[in-house]
């Protein structure tokens, strides 16, 4: 009986310290990391392939000064 | 430590570095681009006969209309922009992270980040602007825009396909009988002339830059770019490295137990 806590009281800790230095990444994660990317591309590059051509230059307007700041080649 | 808890360390340290690169776009950037915009202003003037004044709100592209968009607004977005770019940066760069700690966090967490962080600054940012360099606005030309974005993608993939392919090289290294030191240095090697290669080999804007800008403000400008890329990786590297040390230390308090 008191092995038996000892031993789940331990176990826990054991796994961790050994999965300290691995992250499993689950597969949802690469469908995140595709939206983060278009998210950039909405934010960086957008000029009307997937807007409507006023919003993507009222878009256009808004992130206009982060846009040259980022580099994005521009008019 | 479990994916989700990595990922939100990521989504903070985005935000941070996010802050940081808008601070280093409002003090840095901003006065850049007005002086630029000051010139596209004046070449309205011109083509306009020269004889009304200069309008409050200047239009981001020198148009002699009503601007979409006030200078205050634009300001204000592009801060705002700089903030979900480091977000969606730090979301990014998480589960990379996540994907490469096991091999990057050989001396901790901070390091690995820094590390990562580096890497993203180099591959992402600093190869783009020495091949397209960036420009503020009244520089760019229209009729090659197309082309300079293409050209920037391009550098911009690759600059994410040469830390791959050295890493790729390196375990192809470390299957000889190679001692560490020459693997590395071997490793420098081909990191070096991928990137002076393409540096090299990638033809370089066809722009030619206009009389009235000034070469001082073209260096200005390109100068404080990267003074708000290298603020934005430098902070998501130390933010999400100390964020994830924290968390580590977390979990080696409780590795003396099991000893």
């Amino acid at each position: 009986m008191t092995s038996a806590a000892s031993a789940s009281a331990v176990s826990p800790s054991v796994r961790m310290s050994v999965r300290a230095s691995a992250v499993s990444v689950p597969v949802w994660a690469w469908a995140l990391l595709a939206v983060a990317v278009f998210t950039l591309y909405v934010l960086a590059q957008e000029n009307g392939a997937v807007l409507s051509a006023p919003a993507a230059e009222l878009l256009h307007e808004l992130t206009h000064d982060a846009r040259h700041a980022l580099g994005v080649p521009c008019h | 430590m479990s994916f989700g808890s990595v990922l939100r360390r990521g989504v903070l340290a985005g935000v941070c570095a996010g802050l940081s690169s808008a601070l280093v776009t409002w003090v840095a950037v901003e006065p850049v681009i007005r002086q630029a915009l000051d010139i596209e202003a004046a070449r309205t003037e011109v083509i306009h006969g020269g004889g009304q004044s200069l309008p409050l709100r200047l239009p981001a592209h020198g148009g002699g209309e009503e601007p979409l968009v006030s200078r205050a607004v634009q300001v204000v977005g592009g801060a705002m922009t700089s903030v979900l770019v480091g977000v969606a940066v730090g979301v990014i760069f998480a589960i990379v992270y996540a994907r490469v700690r096991e091999r990057l966090s050989g001396r901790g967490d901070l390091v690995g980040s820094l590390t990562l962080a580096a890497v993203g600054f180099g591959g992402v940012s600093l190869l783009p602007a020495l091949v397209v360099p960036a420009n503020p606005p009244a520089v760019g030309d229209p009729t090659t825009v197309g082309h300079r974005t293409m050209l920037y993608a391009v550098t911009l993939l690759l600059g994410v396909a040469v830390p791959i392919v050295v890493v790729a090289v390196d375990r192809r290294l470390s299957m000889s009988s190679m001692s560490t030191t020459t693997r590395l240095a071997l490793d420098v090697v081909v990191a070096a002339v991928l990137l002076v290669g393409l540096v090299v080999l990638l033809p370089g804007s066809p722009d030619v830059v206009p009389d009235d800008v000034p070469a001082d403000l073209l260096w200005d400008f390109r100068v404080a770019s990267l003074a708000q890329l290298a603020a934005m990786w430098l902070t998501l590297g130390l933010v999400f490295g100390v964020l994830m040390e924290r968390a580590a230390t977390g979990d080696r308090t409780l590795a003396p137990v099991a000893a």
